[in-house]
């Protein structure tokens, strides 16, 4: 008999697409310019931000006859545009829902142009549960064509099922339905903050965020030793930071490195390196660890990025602080146990295109109200 | 390599009855024999398997099962490999990408498309989309054969297969007549393979047994094995197994189509 998996519960708020999680993948492998095979309006706000990171997005414009008649010319034709137009050194093709339901094959057009650079070639739709699909696919392509080692490819495809775990346990994924919530005031939680500061309470100040977000999270990890520094309290906090420079894809460790050197510059130390800017997955548990030999004793944990993925073992005592860009992950953490959420509303947006620390709300708030203190 | 191949032709006019009538004097022969319906209606193996309806792809996948190959692949007359990747109700969804999918999952948790001596892709009288060409275009299919009889609106839908395998640069290795019994059948097929740049390899008569046994759920071969029908089928299985170069049809046009039913 077969066996039968046990079936996956439905859940009915919209969450990340495969085919974008395929793009930014792409633009981290340092791909120049990347072909949406597709509906004109497919993924477009995240192609339009992607150009803020340098990288191309074009679609070839599918529309209801190229869905009767299949897409194959076009897609030729935009493959020859993009060579003459963007002299690129690396080309992505992304399939899309519309170009592979109708079973277009994003090979024939590459066989046929037979490009002397790298094309690769994604075939996802947005119809997967879990958006990490689209990555693997990207990064399963990319492995194919040798721009990545087998090495690096297993050590992503371990973090992304990590990362899979993540929201299921406490994220995006862990319910039917999860209602979008803007978090707790600022105002009122940088007040709470500053005041045990300011009692010589004992912090942990852990930045574990997921790729270029860090370049905003950051601020607010700096925002928090900054004050304690005003305050005479700059002992009082231990920071951690998933900052490692010798692991990932090349954007990524770029990123880890510029974020340090802004930090380095404002006298910032890292107490603990937790992990690259790819592990936010797994470097919790690091986090973790870290925390139960050293710090179980803190009074207080202000967690930026994915608080979510930091196990409550060692902190549930301590009053938590958590940091989070989606308005849907305020309940889940509510729920585990944080303290206070509050949502930088936003973030990702103001976070491409970026090479050094972007000021966030509530690094702003602290820093104002500490002025006053 | 297995010998990979497709049977084409119009609906109907008997391409399923004649893959697994081939498949078993195949594997009489003592060749492995796989063959994959990639027909909604999932009718390609049911003779070689006494009449037995076995689980399809799509209807597994539906139901959120975590897919064995023992779940999906059946022996049937003979050690037949027979799989089914079932499908929609016509009207309903888009088959096309069934066969997408079910074939790539084929491919990573079975065996049965590689360890074995011949495939026969088993596919529906229209290809009407993308995903009926998928076996195709995923490089997975390497002979075509067309199936006709010599009527005109057959030889249609046969030029037209042309067509399509023209433009994917497939190649056609070789045409079968199946007979309706119309008049100068086999000379009007015959004169239609060579012109377009193929050859005629069988003539299977119309034959009321094709018909009871399938009724009884099984083929000639195993029902019917010393019947004249069944040689002819036998035949056509060691021509099929045979080393034999397929050239790219040359299709013709409308008017030379209607002059040569009109031999
Ligand atoms: N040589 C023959 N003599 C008598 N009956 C035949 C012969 N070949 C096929 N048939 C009968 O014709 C009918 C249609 O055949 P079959 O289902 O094989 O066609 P098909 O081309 O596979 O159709 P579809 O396009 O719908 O898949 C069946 O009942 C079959 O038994
Ligand atoms: S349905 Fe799929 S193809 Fe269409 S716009 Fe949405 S993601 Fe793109
Ligand atoms: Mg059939």
């Amino acid at each position: 008999m077969p066996l039968k998996k046990e079936k996956e519960p439905l859940i009915m708020h919209p969450r990340p697409s495969s085919i974008v999680a395929a793009l930014y993948t792409l633009r981290d492998l340092d791909t120049d310019v990347v072909i949406l095979h597709g509906p004109p309006g497919c993924s477009f706000k995240h192609a339009r931000l992607l150009e803020e990171d340098g990288m191309r997005v074009v679609t070839t414009s599918l529309d209801e006859s190229g869905f009767v008649f299949g897409g194959h010319d076009v897609l030729v034709e935009v493959l020859e545009k993009v060579i003459e137009r963007f002299n690129p050194r690396r080309i992505g093709i992304v399939g899309t829902c519309a170009s592979m339901i109708i079973g277009e094959e994003l090979h024939e057009a590459v066989t046929q142009v037979q490009p002397d650079v790298p094309v690769i070639e994604v075939e996802v739709h947005a119809g997967y549960r879990d958006n990490t699909k689209g990555v693997v696919m990207a990064l399963e392509s990319a492995l194919a064509s040798g721009i990545i080692s087998e090495a690096e490819f297993e050590r992503q495809k371990a973090l992304l099922k990590e990362a899979t775990m993540v929201e299921k346990r406490h994220g995006a994924a862990s319910k039917e339905y999860l209602e979008p919530n803007r978090g707790d005031l600022k105002y009122k939680v940088a007040g709470r903050l500053l005041e045990l500061i300011k009692q010589g309470k004992k912090g942990l100040n852990i930045l574990n965020a997921k790729k270029e977000t860090a370049f905003m999270f950051a601020d607010i990890n700096l925002a928090v030793a900054e004050v304690a520094q005003k305050l005479n309290a700059g002992s009082n906090i231990i920071n951690m930071a998933n900052l490692d420079d010798n692991v990932g894809l090349p954007k990524n460790r770029r990123n880890a490195l510029e974020i340090k050197g802004d930090l380095k510059e404002k006298g910032f130390k890292i107490h603990h390196i937790i992990g690259g800017l790819d592990e936010y997955p797994v470097a919790g548990n690091t986090a973790d660890r870290i925390i139960g030999e050293k710090y179980k004793d803190y009074d207080f944990a202000v967690i930026s990025g994915v608080p979510h993925a930091l196990p409550m073992d060692n902190i549930k005592n301590m009053e938590l602080f958590s940091i989070t860009n989606g308005p849907r992950q305020v309940v889940p953490l509510k729920e585990m146990g944080h303290t206070h959420v509050v949502v930088e509303i936003d973030l990702h947006p103001k976070t491409l295109g970026v090479s050094h620390i972007v000021e966030s709300e509530f690094g702003a708030t602290l820093r104002e109200l500490a002025k006053d203190a | 390599m297995p010998k990979q191949i497709a049977i084409y032709g119009k609906g109907g006019i008997g391409k399923s009855s004649t893959a697994s009538n081939v498949a078993a004097a195949c594997a009489d022969e003592g060749y492995r024999v796989t063959i994959i319906g990639c027909d909604p209606k999932s009718d390609s193996s049911i003779t070689l398997l006494r009449g037995r309806r076995i689980p399809t792809i799509m209807d597994l996948m539906r139901e959120g099962i975590d897919i064995r190959e023992e779940d999906i692949v059946f022996n049937g007359y003979k050690g037949v490999k027979c799989v089914e990747i079932g499908g929609p109700e016509p009207g309903i969804g888009c088959a096309g990408r069934g066969i997408i999918v079910a074939i790539s999952l084929l491919k990573k948790i079975s065996s049965a498309i590689e360890d074995t001596d011949l495939v026969i892709y088993d596919v529906p009288g229209d290809i009407v989309c993308g995903g009926f060409v998928a076996p195709v275009k995923k490089g997975l299919v390497n002979e075509a054969y067309v199936l006709t009889s010599g009527e005109y609106m057959p030889l249609y839908a046969a030029n037209n297969i042309c067509k399509g395998l023209a433009r994917l640069e497939m190649t056609l290795n070789g045409v079968i007549c199946n007979s309706r019994g119309a008049l100068n059948e086999e000379k009007i097929v015959s004169e239609f393979s060579k012109e377009i740049g193929s050859q005629l390899l069988a003539f299977i008569p119309k034959d009321v047994l094709v018909q009871t046994c399938e009724r009884d759920g099984f083929s000639v071969i195993e029902n019917a094995p010393d019947s004249d029908i069944a040689a002819v089928y036998r035949k056509l299985a060691r021509s099929i197994m045979g080393k034999r170069d397929g050239k790219i049809p040359v299709p013709l046009d409308d008017k030379r189509l209607r002059e040569l039913t009109r031999i």
